[in-house]
C-alpha cells in the first residue's frame, strides 16, 4: 500500500521533466507552457482485521495415573512406623532441612503417627493424593505396596514426599523430601535410597520414657504416649541429618563412650541409607 | 542487508560477553547436629588442580585447612608458603588454572549461607571446609563439572579425614598434656581437636585419647605420661566419624558422643546457574 502511494505522488514530477525536455529549440518559437501538476492519487483503503481464532477446548480431566510405592527397611533392628506417603505438585514440603519441623512432622518423628502430617498436606494447595501405610515395617524387610492416584494432567510436574519414623529413636525419620518423579512412563520404576533425618524436636536421650518402639517397651516404657512430647528440647529446633544413636555400648568401661541412660544397644545402630523406596507408575 | 548484518553482529557480541566471567550462586547447608564449618575455600579450576583426592596423601595446604581451618596468610601468617594461597595463587584473581575465594565466618549446624562466586570460566568447582571440633575432618566437594545450562543443581557432601593427624579427640586447650617432646596441643602439626570455642556443645577435659592414648606411642610403647603423639592416618579417606564419650571430665574422649557425631552426608551444596 505504501509503495503505491509513493509512486502515485511521483507521477507529476516525471510529467514536468518530460514536458521540459521538448522546449529548448529557439527557431521553433517560444517554449510551451509547463503542464499543470497532476493530482495526487487517492490512498488505498486499509484491509479489514482478521477475526480472532476460537479458543481451544479444555482437555478432559477424568483420567488418572496410578503409582505404587514400596518401602524396604534397610536397617538391622529399627522398625519403621506407619508412613505418610504424599504425592503433590512443587511448592509443598513435608519438611525443610534447617527449618523447624511442623507439628505434624513432630508427631510422626517422635510418636510414629502420620495422621497430622497427612492432614497438613491435605490443606496444601499442591496436594494431590496421600496414603498412610497400615502398620510398621520390620527391620530387614520389604514393606507392603501402597497405591496412589493423581490426575493425568499432573504427571508432568510431580513430587513425592515420604516420611516414616525409626521407632527405636527419639525423633529420627527417613524418607523422601519432595523427590521429583515427573514424566514417568507407564511401567517405569524409580528407586531412591534415603538418608536419616532428626526432626530436631526432642533431645536424643534414648530413654524408655521418650521413645515409642519395642526397645523402650522391653525396658518398661514405649508406646505412643512415650513418644510424643510437644516440648522441643533438642540442641536446635531445626530439622537436620541424624548423627546416629549412641546406645549403652561401652557406657560403663573407662572410655565412657556409651550413654548409660540409653535403653538401646549396639544392635540399634544404623548407617545411611536406611530406606529404599521404589515408585512404579502402573497406569 | 547491512542493517541485518549489524544486528546479528550485536547479537553475537551479547552472547559472547555472557559466556565470560560467569557469576554463579553457591549455597552451603550444614546438615550436622553439632559440628561447625570453618571458612570455606571455594575454587573454580581446570583439570590440573585437585584440592584433595581420596587415596592420595594430603598436601600441606590440605593439612592446614583440615587441622586448623586455615586457607591463606591473612588467617595465619605461620601458614605462609604452605597453605592453599601458596598452592593456588592470589585470591579473586584469574590464576589461569584456577580462581578462588575464602568465604569467612562459621556455618553453624542446621544453617545455610549463600554466596555469589565468579568462576572466571573455569570448568570445575571444589569446596573445602573443616569440621570443628575435630582433629582433621573436612567436608569436601570434589571437582564437580560446573553445569552450563541455567538451573539449580544439588550435591550432597561427605566428611573426609585428611589423614594428617591421629584422631585423639583431645581438647587442644588442655595444658595438662603436651605433644611428645613438649609442644603445646592445637593447630597445625600438633595433636588435639581444633575449634573448641565454636561449638554450642562444651568440650570436656581429662580424656585419655581415642585413636591414640595419652602416654603411649602408636605401637603401644610407653612415652612420657603427659605426652601424646601427633601421628598420621592417611591418605585422605572418608572419615569414620568421631567416637566421643559422655563425660566432661574423664573417659576416652573430650568430645561428646551424644552431640558431636555425624553420619554422611554432612552438607548440601546448591549451585544456581543464572539464565544468560
Amino acid at each position: 500500500m505504501n509503495m503505491n502511494k509513493i509512486s502515485l505522488a511521483m507521477l507529476p514530477i516525471i510529467a514536468v521533466l518530460a514536458t521540459g525536455c521538448g522546449g529548448d529549440d529557439g527557431s521553433n518559437g517560444a517554449a510551451g507552457a509547463a503542464g499543470a501538476p497532476g493530482v495526487d492519487g487517492t490512498n488505498g483503503t486499509d484491509g479489514t482485521n482478521g477475526t480472532n481464532g476460537t479458543n481451544g477446548t479444555n482437555g478432559t480431566n477424568g483420567n488418572l495415573a496410578v503409582f505404587t510405592v514400596q518401602l524396604t527397611n534397610l536397617t538391622y533392628s529399627q522398625p519403621f512406623s506407619p508412613a505418610a506417603i504424599i504425592l503433590h505438585e512443587p511448592g509443598y514440603n513435608a519438611f525443610i532441612d534447617g527449618e523447624a519441623a511442623s507439628p505434624g512432622l513432630e508427631l510422626l518423628a517422635e510418636g510414629g503417627n502420620p495422621a497430622d502430617l497427612i492432614a497438613e498436606a491435605l490443606a496444601a494447595t499442591q496436594y494431590l493424593d496421600a496414603v498412610a501405610t497400615d502398620g510398621a515395617t520390620p527391620p530387614r524387610s520389604i514393606g507392603a505396596t501402597s497405591t496412589l492416584l493423581v490426575p493425568l494432567l499432573d504427571v508432568d510436574d510431580l513430587r513425592i514426599s515420604f516420611t516414616t519414623m525409626l521407632v527405636d529413636t527419639n525423633d529420627a525419620f527417613t524418607g523422601l523430601n519432595a523427590a521429583d518423579i515427573s514424566n514417568m512412563a507407564v511401567g517405569q520404576s524409580v528407586s531412591f535410597m534415603s538418608p536419616t533425618w532428626d526432626s530436631g524436636t526432642e533431645a536424643n536421650t534414648e530413654t524408655a520414657s521418650t521413645m515409642p518402639g519395642p526397645a523402650a517397651g522391653a525396658a518398661g516404657g514405649g508406646g505412643a504416649s512415650a513418644g510424643f512430647d510437644a516440648a522441643r528440647d533438642d540442641l536446635f529446633d531445626r530439622v537436620h541429618f541424624h548423627s546416629g544413636v549412641v546406645t549403652n555400648a561401652n557406657a560403663d568401661d573407662a572410655s565412657k563412650e556409651g550413654l548409660s541412660t540409653s535403653v538401646l544397644t549396639e544392635a540399634d545402630r544404623w548407617d545411611n541409607p536406611t530406606a529404599r523406596i521404589v515408585i512404579t507408575r502402573t497406569r | 542487508m547491512k542493517l541485518f548484518k549489524a544486528a546479528s553482529a550485536i547479537a553475537l557480541a551479547c552472547s559472547s560477553s555472557a559466556l565470560m566471567a560467569q557469576t554463579i550462586d553457591i549455597q552451603i547447608t550444614n546438615l550436622t547436629h553439632a559440628q561447625h564449618f570453618t571458612p570455606r575455600l571455594v575454587v573454580a579450576h581446570d583439570n590440573t588442580v585437585d584440592a584433595f583426592e581420596p587415596g592420595v596423601e594430603a598436601t600441606s595446604a590440605l593439612a592446614w585447612l583440615a587441622e586448623a581451618g586455615v586457607i591463606d596468610d591473612a588467617q595465619n601468617a605461620d601458614s605462609s608458603g604452605q597453605n592453599f594461597e601458596a598452592l593456588l595463587g592470589p585470591t579473586d584473581t584469574d590464576n589461569t588454572t584456577n580462581t578462588w575465594h575464602r568465604f569467612g565466618g562459621l556455618v553453624p549446624p542446621s544453617m545455610s549461607v549463600s554466596y555469589p562466586f565468579d568462576t572466571m570460566d573455569k570448568p570445575y568447582l571444589s569446596i573445602l571446609s573443616m569440621l570443628i571440633p575435630t582433629n582433621d575432618a573436612f567436608v569436601g566437594l570434589d571437582s564437580i563439572k560446573i553445569p552450563t545450562t541455567p538451573g539449580t543443581y544439588t550435591y550432597m557432601l561427605h566428611a573426609y579425614d585428611a589423614g594428617t593427624e591421629l584422631n585423639d579427640e583431645l581438647n587442644s586447650t588442655r595444658t595438662d598434656i603436651v605433644e611428645q617432646g613438649g609442644t603445646p596441643l592445637g593447630g597445625y602439626g600438633a595433636p588435639g581437636v581444633a575449634g573448641v570455642g565454636a561449638s554450642p556443645v562444651p568440650l570436656g577435659v581429662g580424656g585419655t585419647g581415642v585413636a591414640v592414648k595419652v602416654g603411649f606411642a602408636e605401637d603401644g610403647t610407653a612415652i612420657g605420661a603427659n605426652e601424646v603423639v601427633d601421628g598420621t592416618d592417611g591418605p585422605v579417606h572418608i572419615h569414620r566419624n568421631v567416637l566421643g564419650d559422655t563425660s566432661l571430665t574423664d573417659g576416652a574422649s573430650d568430645l561428646q558422643s551424644t552431640e558431636h557425631r555425624w553420619l554422611n552426608p554432612v552438607a548440601r551444596v546448591t549451585i544456581t546457574i543464572p539464565a544468560l
